[in-house]
């Protein structure tokens, strides 16, 4: 029960930041070890002590609340992904720091001997402290829900989700609005934390640990209200507790699969997406799905004349242009404008061969181990790839394409302990059982949007990497899977086992596979997924079947995944379930973002920048990894809000200028 | 009195609003009518500091409030009514009143204190002029009909205690009824001393009820006309919008400006592709 209430005074924060001041704080958690810390350090077993600590460790985490104000309010337009990135990466690099001051044990902590004792209640025993802990919780639920819902500052803070513009034009800065909701969500955390001690003590695991708990809260109990996060809160920290007791090792396991759960029918009640929000349909208005229904026009035409034909008075009709002249002068003028670009395939294929010529002689000038990284960089690179596919095509980001990596990289690995050790078997087996998995997981993921696809594709993913430590006879548990015999390039093939085959062998597959999926994206398929993402209404009311499309890219992106994941076990000669979870996940996201969520190229990029911090710059300044990176996170929120392909001489901008110069 | 000078406004790199004069003194109504794409919205979002300006000023009352934050804008006395009313979806009318109602600081030196005592718009007040309200007390924002959205717009506003009050299209996709209870209001809000800029595609609202009525076109003000004769002869209006273009027509009227029309970037590469 305890162990419940803290949970929810954490998740309360986090659903108060998240549902009104509309940051996901993945830094929260690492409030609430500050908040630990602070109160391990300060708490001596004295009453004066716990205030102490609670008092500083607050206003301490109130203060990180404030901060995180500050470095959010920019973001404020640019949406849930770069704000949830911004505060993974401010996460890392917090969590780093503390591990640093405070050493990566854990410390124990000492509360006033008139708590530390036990209570008889009902003719049951409780410890004094948790008790207390109860009462203070449900204080706290009352009066967060008194001030929401009776106060001015409560109203206030519910305009701001609701139109911070028109919160504005009543005379109220929706900035302080902004500020004083994350400091009072930090100060949550942090108060959390200091009497939390106790229960979850401060360790190098403890903003991890508290950061997905409370997340599933916060997802089981949906933003609503507080006494629904309440129930949530109670509901986890039982079957957390009981779980523990009953059956230790599936405890996680129960967890995710509930949260899964209530996500997938909460999805299908509500299959219309209400909440990829009314704000960005507003943003995008008629244009860019006239502009694409132009474009896709001709795609369209050999598919289905008749049924096209049928359709085209209608299209001109909803689109206000029934000068049939007009559309034939525009068809023309597209065709034109073709004609004229000619040379773009050529141009859009040409950086990915000049990457693939700077790849091909490393072997000669790198070191094994370098080669050996930059192997691995490609399968990450796979990974970021159908990251793109997903968030940047698709518009449905995700947290959880390493479960379908996974999956991939512990089908080459059985199999070739199973004598098949040919390669491109493994990976077609890869590919094969990953788009599997991605059928069998749609129908949880296609139909939500948003943040809620997050929350679903995070849950997803841990459940898997929780089943790959728990399957011990199939995976090796957290042990992983070794000694199974190396892959062969081909058929009678000799074993790579050395980097430098097994390099050449993983930049064929890699080349391949991005081939084809670049061949996909630049087809008419790729800008139906664009338009799905972009104006999906619009899409649905054109007659296209938006679901089967999600369902289509899912599935593929699930299959790159897989043949990332055979990659990873070929270079590795290695699999363990860290290899596969939630930071891999992120760096996936990372990755893409940092290539420009529309750019393949930019992921693989991406993903060599991650590896190359994560395990090259950080052996010369050993144990800040994560702190690099969380660095890394922070600096491409900031300074590429495009990623990568920002950066680059902008194809499509040109190709407008060409076209303004001519009008 | 709202005061604009050589007000400028666009979106991304392009500009909507050219060089706007336009003032509103105390107690009178001004409309501002144009085709849809002249720059209405914009010229309200602007004065409000929902978009900031990229040349001229706003004044009220003599005060300079370009370039300041939505909310300073409103504290210094600009109440807005917007476009589709956006009443706040999770609070019921009550907390509406409540959550809007913000006494202004009395001015220092402001001789005619007891004067502004009268103007200030207690909720109490409010609903003495939008009695509707107060029966639909605990009603949430969306469950209004959209009649009664627009009262609780009205009335957001005006417990600001505003001294100018921006409505942007008021009667859009109202009933006549409600349209004919929207412009005796705007008469009475202007008779209580409040500057009101209303701005509208329809003619007719304009002609019933202001004082004055600019054209705008494409971001310009092609025609100033004044209200009197205008009810009288309300032709002048409609001929002055039936010359005025829409931004896509090719043809346009002697002594408009000759150059390509600044559009919002994102129609414009369309438009000129089609033009191309």
């Amino acid at each position: 029960m305890a162990y419940g209430l803290l949970l929810f005074v954490v998740a309360a924060g986090l659903s108060l930041a998240f549902g009104t001041a509309g940051v996901l704080n993945l830094s929260h958690g690492t409030l609430y070890a500050i908040g630990a810390y602070t109160g391990a350090e300060l708490s001596d077993g004295t009453w004066a002590g716990l205030l102490l600590g609670l008092a500083t460790g607050t206003a301490v985490a109130g203060t990180a609340g404030i901060l995180l104000a500050v470095l959010t309010t920019p973001l404020v337009r640019r949406g849930h992904l770069a704000q949830a990135l911004l505060t993974f990466g401010l996460a890392l690099i917090g969590g780093n720091l503390l591990i640093e001051y405070f050493g990566s044990d854990a410390i124990p902590v000492r509360i006033p001997e008139a708590l530390d004792q036990s209570v008889t209640l009902l003719g049951h025993r409780y410890p004094a402290y948790r008790l207390g802990f109860i009462v203070m919780a449900l204080l706290l639920a009352a009066f967060g829900t008194w001030v929401l819902t009776r106060t001015r500052a409560g109203a206030a803070v519910r305009a701001a989700a609701d139109d911070s513009q028109m919160l504005a034009t009543t005379g109220r800065s929706p900035g302080a609005v902004h500020t004083g909701v994350l400091a009072a969500a930090g100060a949550l955390a942090g108060a959390a934390g200091v009497l939390g001690a106790p229960i979850i003590g401060p360790g190098p695991d403890t903003g991890d640990t508290v950061l997905m708990l409370s997340l599933v809260v916060v997802v089981l109990g949906g933003l609503r209200s507080l006494w629904a996060t309440l129930f949530a809160a109670i509901a986890v920290g039982e079957v957390q507790s009981l779980g523990v007791s009953l059956a230790a090792d599936w405890a996680p396991y129960l967890l995710f699969a509930a949260m899964a759960l209530v996500l997938t029918i909460r999805a299908h009640r509500s299959a219309v997406p209400a909440a990829a929000g009314h704000d960005a349909d507003a943003a995008s208005a008629t244009d860019p799905v006239a502009r694409l229904l132009r474009r896709l026009g001709p795609a369209r035409e050999p598919r289905a004349d008749s049924a096209q034909r049928q359709q085209t008075p209608k299209r001109a009709e909803s689109s206000g242009q029934p000068d049939p002249a007009t559309g034939s002068r525009r068809t023309a003028q597209v065709a034109g404008l073709r004609s004229k670009s000619l040379p773009r395939p050529v141009r859009q294929v040409a950086p990915g061969l000049v990457l693939l010529v700077a790849l091909i002689p490393l072997p000669v000038l790198l070191s094994p181990y370098a080669l050996s990284l930059v192997g691995y960089a490609l399968a990450l690179g796979l990974l970021a790839v159908s990251v793109t596919v997903l968030t940047g095509y698709a518009g449905l980001p995700t947290l959880g394409q390493a479960a379908p990596f996974a999956v991939g990289a512990y089908t080459t690995a059985l199999l070739a302990g199973a004598g098949w050790t040919v390669g491109p078997v493994q990976v077609l087996a890869s590919a094969t059982a990953a788009a599997l998995f991605a059928l069998v997981t749609a129908p949880a993921v296609i139909r939500a949007r948003g943040t809620t696809v997050l929350m679903i594709t995070l849950a997803i993913g841990e459940l898997t990497v929780v089943a790959a430590g728990e399957l011990k006879s199939v995976t090796g548990g957290t042990e992983g899977l070794i000694d199974f015999p190396p892959t062969q390039a081909l058929w009678g093939g000799e074993p790579l086992i050395d980097e430098s085959p097994a390099y050449n062998y993983s930049l064929v597959v890699a080349a391949c596979a991005i081939a084809l999926t670049l061949f996909f994206l630049r087809s008419p398929a790729g800008k139906l997924l664009i338009g799905t993402r972009e104006a999906e209404a619009r899409m649905r009311a054109s007659g296209h079947p938006v679901a089967r499309y999600l369902l289509l890219a899912y599935i593929g992106a699930g299959a790159l995944a897989g043949i990332g994941g055979s990659m990873l076990t070929t270079v590795q000669a290695y699999i363990s379930p860290a290899d596969v979870g939630f930071e891999i996940a992120a760096f996936a996201l990372l990755a893409a973002v940092i290539g420009g969520t529309h750019s393949v190229l930019g992921a693989m990029f991406g993903a060599g920048l991650i590896v190359f911090i994560r395990d090259w710059l950080s052996a010369s300044w050993p144990g800040h990894g994560p702190f690099l990176l969380g660095v890394l996170f922070v600096v491409t929120v900031y300074l590429l809000p495009r990623g990568l392909a920002g950066l680059r001489p902008p194809i499509q901008n040109r190709w407008f200028r060409a076209l303004r110069g001519t009008a | 009195m709202l005061e604009l000078t050589g007000l400028s406004a666009g979106y991304g790199g392009g500009t909507v609003l050219h060089e706007l004069d336009l003032t509103v003194p105390t107690g009178t109504v001004h409309a501002v009518v144009g085709h849809n794409g002249a720059g209405k919205t914009t010229l309200v979002h602007a004065v409000a500091g929902l978009l900031r300006p990229s040349g001229g000023s706003v004044r009220v009352n003599g005060r300079d409030v370009s370039g300041r934050a939505a909310h300073q804008v409103a504290r210094a006395g600009i109440g807005l009514v917007p476009q589709g009313r956006r009443v706040f979806a999770s609070l019921t009318v009550g907390e509406h009143l409540r959550l809007s109602y913000r006494p202004p600081r009395p001015d220092k030196g402001d001789g005619g204190r007891a004067a502004r005592r009268e103007r200030i718009w207690t909720p109490d007040k409010v609903l003495e002029l939008l009695p509707r309200l107060g029966e639909r007390r605990g009603h949430r924002g969306t469950d209004l009909s959209g009649g009664e959205q627009q009262m609780l717009a009205l009335a957001r506003a005006l417990l600001g205690s505003p001294r100018v009050l921006l409505l942007d299209e008021p009667t859009e996709g109202l009933a006549p009824v409600v349209v004919r209870q929207i412009r005796e209001l705007i008469a009475t809000l202007a008779l209580e001393g409040i500057s009101v800029l209303l701005v509208s595609p329809s003619p007719t609202l304009a002609v019933q009820c202001a004082d004055t009525v600019t054209v705008l076109t494409s971001g310009r003000v092609t025609e100033r006309l004044d209200g009197g004769p205008l009810r009288a002869d309300p032709g002048a209006l409609h001929a002055a919008l039936e010359l005025a273009p829409t931004t896509a027509a090719a043809d346009r009227p002697l002594g408009s400006a000759t150059n390509t029309a600044p559009v919002r970037a994102g129609s414009g590469s369309s438009e000129e592709s089609q033009r191309a």
